[in-house]
């Protein structure tokens, strides 16, 4: 289980982010113009709190997330990469998906490309 | 703005001119959205619609001089099934070998494959920029990208796409 404690979610404009044990849920709208700042280094802490909770598995739903930037979804390419980085014990990162949100259905499957053994696609019922 | 329908190929859908501030992009984008939902009857169109005006915008904003000129331009024209999506804007001339370079790029490859590309590039350059925008707009948006270079240093990124 995700050690959820110590997990600060920043404040940015439109989405709301939500933690549990399983990950995070997303929720809104990505469009400020450097989320590497805010979210991305949210998502880095979160990521790491994941490798120090041995997690196996880590849940980013982003069901409710209904439009983004490209420096947005730049941030779950990064994600992807971090989990498959070499020679470290990492875990597998599941991106709960809507399938008929278009940048969802157009976006993920390229991202899993990046890092087929370590990401999982789910669209999310 | 006009209603469908009345417009000749002169006569744009929709012009809007605006200073390159990114705060803009956001009420932009969703009129944009509205006015595609509600003109063309398709949320299909108004969805891509969304993608091809908040990336543009936002590589107008993002590369603009910021000088005095440096108004944006927003214009929609539709004919028949056809519809553009264009934004004029005066970039830094420092851009501009990147962005030709991008676009022959992208033209030289499938839409899916060159938004793969970009994914990969992403992917090797952790602290480089996101540059997924352009390939976003084709893969994504259902466009085909053209840039016209104007006078003064002006620029015009066209989207062609088809309204259904």
């Amino acid at each position: 289980m995700l050690n959820t404690s110590s997990l600060r979610p920043p404040d940015v404009a439109n989405v709301e982010v939500r933690l549990s044990p399983e990950g995070i849920t997303l929720l809104g709208s990505i469009t400020t113009k450097e989320p590497d700042r805010s979210l991305g280094a949210f998502f880095r802490t979160v990521h790491d709190a994941a490798l120090r909770s041995g997690l196996t598995e880590l849940r980013v739903d982003v069901r409710g997330l209904g439009f983004v930037n490209s420096s947005a979804i730049r941030l779950f390419i990064d994600w992807a990469i971090w989990v498959s980085q070499p020679a470290r014990t990492s875990y597998r990162l599941r991106f709960v998906r809507n399938p008929n949100v278009t940048w969802q259905r157009v976006s993920f499957p390229a991202i899993a490309q990046l890092a087929a053994e370590h990401v999982v696609i789910d669209d999310g019922r | 703005m006009a209603e469908h329908g009345e417009t000749t190929p002169s006569r744009p859908l929709v012009l809007m001119r605006f200073r390159p501030v990114w705060t803009y992009i956001d009420g932009v984008r969703e009129f944009c959205r509205f006015f595609c939902a509600t003109t063309f009857k398709t949320t299909d169109l108004a969805e891509r619609a969304s993608v091809v005006v908040q990336e543009t915008l936002e590589n107008a904003v993002k590369y603009s001089t910021g000088g005095d000129d440096a108004e944006l331009e927003l214009c929609i024209e539709s004919h028949g099934e056809k519809i553009e999506f264009s934004v004029s804007s005066v970039p830094d001339p420092t851009h501009l070998p990147t962005l030709r370079a991008e676009l022959s790029s992208i033209a030289a490859q499938t839409p899916e494959q060159a938004y793969v590309a970009a994914f990969l590039r992403a992917a090797a350059e952790p602290d480089g920029a996101s540059r997924l925008g352009l390939a976003r707009i084709v893969h994504e948006g259902r466009t085909a990208l053209s840039m016209q270079e104007e006078a003064g240093g002006r620029i015009r990124i066209t989207a062609t796409g088809t309204v259904c």
